[in-house]
């Protein structure tokens, strides 16, 4: 009777370790295609006009987002979630400024929603099982880059130029998003 | 004596008196000191060492870790009470690492510093209560929250958007039945019942950093009557090839109604949305509960999309909002499948996209693969097999038999989608295969050349059992060119033949006994012979045979 019992739990275990297994490839493969999409859309934007030159700023980059970085999955999860969510504030400013398109913005900003939704699951699970070894300065670094560029735009009011530098940051958000998928494997 | 006595006296009252003054500012240090903030408050609180009320005031100084740079906390100077509040200091960045430092003052005299130990003034914030709005409707109440803090927050100002909300509501006539919700910034809580005082708190939450904040103030309000015109119930949201089919239920007639959808992504944005709202195309002034409407209307996304009535007595308050995923529904086409038999008994299975499948779009969004189920034309045994490729074989088939396969696609770990339908079916018959004409060959071949090893091994077989079982009488070798005048053949018959003695009657006694000498001594001599031959059966035929013979030469000699 044990016996039987412990081979069903065996088999419950590789069962559900196999499904969320499988979810991560599922995972990996729409957040790549995803912020495929974002950048295609990003590039459909104007690019820099010339006078903006002057407005170029550089932004510590936190350590968390240097390619170099070895990331768990979990915590892949975690701060592709923190990206998402804080490109997604970013975008939800006043850009009226800039004459860009308001359907190109909303595309991103559906896409940039749709990625969240597919990371809430895990990432509650995650947050629920505690097996993140991401800490509080690596919160705290990413924070601080978001927190300047948000600073960046307030200082120059919105401004066109400023719009179109954190532009170019929220394009290399997306390949550092795209590499982070990679991490996403079982 | 007495003076010496008298000046320790004095000298030890001075010391008593002296000694609390030099005590007096390390007892001015305050202790506990802590700090505290919510939202964008920061409080400073502490508890001061002495006991009795004295003119002592307190003031603080801070830096930013690293720096050298002590600043006074503004309103934090000179403060007579045991806090202060110093919401007012511009931190230009709440994510970096403070210092503070205070000490007690008294007239000139001050303590020395108590050093905080340094903080992030994020790590340390509370989440506030949250602003609540309410409004209501006969069966639902609308919610309207605001994000705790100010909107120009400083310390919330990149999580405007990320705050969750917890709703408990219950009524007000009993608290027992409480209900919990998590709802978006903008949101309605639903099947209440009219005219109702219901009671609800909020509270919100950063669920990306575990961070929890504190219940809002309870506030409550009225529903109100049941409205003349019910809102449409139960939406149902679905895909059918190129278009999607909306319903619900209504439980009168004669209305109209009126669809509208909105991106979910603007949930999540507080502030109002309702000019967001748009109208579905088609599904305006419908008076069926049911409308249809082209896919092409939400391209790959999640909405929520919501319904109301009217009729001659008005216009119903909006159901319940639905949210849907267009990605979820998406439709897969059935792929085009095609086999052919190859040589080796096996065949090839090709697996492609149908040609409708290549003009929309939905497709490459996700990887597929394909459930193909194969089986022999005259038996009912299925296989089924997942394949990620779009060409593959079946190996070691039976010759001239008919297979016939047909496949679906699935979108590869998506178990949600439940995949496209099935192709039709293919069949295909394998051929005779080489290998079963080499096996004909050689077995043909293989008789071929056994037929003479079994006639060989039979007729060795056959002499060993006529041997054992009926033995010759053919003497042997050696015992046979004794007699090689006479012919073999008269010996072979002569086993089958009865014996015949040939007897002579001799008359003359004399002669006999000449001739039994030589005849003994040819007996002894034919005995010697005899017994040399190992064959004793054909010893006793011998003697006859010998016997016969010594008699046929004893007639030569007597023709002599």
């Amino acid at each position: 009777m044990t016996y039987r019992c412990l081979l069903q739990m065996a088999l419950l275990l590789c069962f559900s370790t196999t499904a969320l297994s499988s979810s991560y490839s599922l995972l990996r493969f729409q957040q790549r295609r995803s912020a495929a999409v974002c950048q295609k859309l990003l590039r459909q934007l104007p690019s820099t006009p010339q006078h903006c030159l002057e407005f170029r700023m550089h932004f510590q980059v936190p350590e968390e987002m240097k390619q170099a970085q070895q990331f768990r999955k979990e915590d892949a999860v975690l701060v592709m979630y923190e990206m998402l969510q804080q490109i997604f504030g970013i975008l939800t400013r006043d850009f009226s400024s800039t004459g860009w398109s308001e359907t190109i913005i909303e595309d991103l900003l559906v896409e940039l929603y749709g990625q969240m939704n597919h990371l809430e699951p895990i990432q509650k699970e995650i947050m629920q099982k505690k097996n993140f070894t991401m800490g509080d300065t690596a919160v705290l670094h990413l924070k601080k880059y978001y927190f300047d560029l948000v600073q960046y735009l307030k200082s120059k009011e919105d401004n066109r130029c400023a719009w179109t530098v954190v532009r170019v940051q929220i394009l290399m958000n997306f390949s550092f998003l795209k590499s982070l998928t990679g991490y996403l494997r079982d | 004596m007495l003076a010496l006595l008298g000046a320790t006296t004095l000298m030890l009252v001075a010391g008593r008196c002296v000694l609390p003054a030099a005590s007096g500012e390390a007892n001015l240090k305050p202790k506990n000191v802590e700090i505290h903030i919510i939202d964008d408050n920061f409080f400073l609180k502490w508890n001061s060492s002495s006991e009795s009320v004295r003119n002592v005031t307190f003031s603080a100084d801070y830096q930013i870790l690293g720096t050298d740079n002590w600043k006074k906390l503004p309103g934090c100077q000179h403060i007579s009470s045991n806090k202060c509040n110093f919401s007012s200091v511009e931190l230009k960045n709440v994510f970096e690492k403070i210092e503070l430092r205070i000490r007690a003052e008294e007239g000139n005299n001050t303590s020395t510093w108590y050093e905080v130990e340094p903080f992030v003034p994020f790590l340390e914030a509370q989440i506030g209560p949250p602003d609540v709005h309410l409004e209501a409707e006969d069966k639902a109440v609308i919610l309207s929250i605001s994000p705790p803090g100010t909107k120009d927050s400083i310390m919330w100002a990149l999580d405007r958007s990320s705050f969750t909300y917890h709703v408990v509501i219950w009524k007000n006539s009993s608290s027992l039945e409480e209900r919990t919700e998590t709802v978006y910034p903008e949101d309605k809580i639903y099947k209440l019942s009219p005219e109702i005082t219901y009671c609800l708190k909020v509270k919100a939450e950063l669920r990306l950093q575990s961070r929890v904040g504190c219940y809002s103030p309870v506030y409550c309000i009225n529903t109100t009557e049941r409205h003349k015109v019910p809102s449409p119930e139960n939406i149902q949201i679905s895909a059918d090839n190129q278009v999607y089919v909306l319903k619900w239920d209504y439980p009168y007639e004669h209305t109209t109604f009126q669809a509208q959808w909105l991106s979910a992504f603007l949930k999540k944005i507080p502030g109002k949305h309702s000019d967001k709202w748009k109208q579905i195309p088609s599904c305006e002034n419908v008076t069926t509960t049911r409308c249809v409407f082209p896919r092409a209307v939400f391209s790959s996304g999640i909405y929520c999309v919501r319904v109301r009535a009217s009729n001659g007595n008005g216009t119903s308050f909006w159901s319940e909002e639905k949210k849907f995923n267009a990605e979820m529904k998406t439709v897969i086409l059935p792929p085009v499948i095609s086999m052919r038999s190859t040589t080796d008994d096996s065949l090839c299975v090709s697996v492609g996209a149908s040609e409708e499948s290549e003009n929309t779009p939905v497709n490459p969004l996700y990887p597929l693969i394909y459930e193909v189920i194969f089986w022999e034309n005259t038996s009912n045994a299925e296989r089924k097999v997942l394949e990620k490729r779009t060409d593959f074989t079946f190996p070691n088939l039976k010759p001239l038999t008919v297979y016939c396969v047909k496949a679906r696609a699935l979108i590869e770990d998506d178990r949600r989608n439940k995949g496209s339908n099935f192709s039709e079916t293919v069949c295909e018959k394998t051929k005779p295969g080489n290998t079963s004409k080499t096996w004909l060959i050689a077995g043909i071949c293989t008789i071929l050349f056994s037929i003479p090893v079994v006639i060989y091994v039979v007729r060795v077989f056959l002499r060993c059992v006529k041997y054992v079982f009926f033995p010759s009488s053919k003497p042997p070798s050696s015992v046979d060119e004794y007699f090689s005048d006479q012919p073999l053949r008269n010996l072979l018959l002569s086993t089958s033949e009865e014996q015949t003695e040939r007897c002579f009657i001799i008359e003359n006694a004399s002669i006999i006994t000449e001739i039994e000498e030589t005849n003994e001594i040819d007996e002894v001599h034919k005995e010697y012979s005899s017994q040399t031959s190992q064959d004793s059966g054909n010893y006793s035929n011998e003697d006859e045979n010998s016997g016969v013979k010594i008699s046929e030469e004893f007639l030569q000699q007597d023709s002599v």
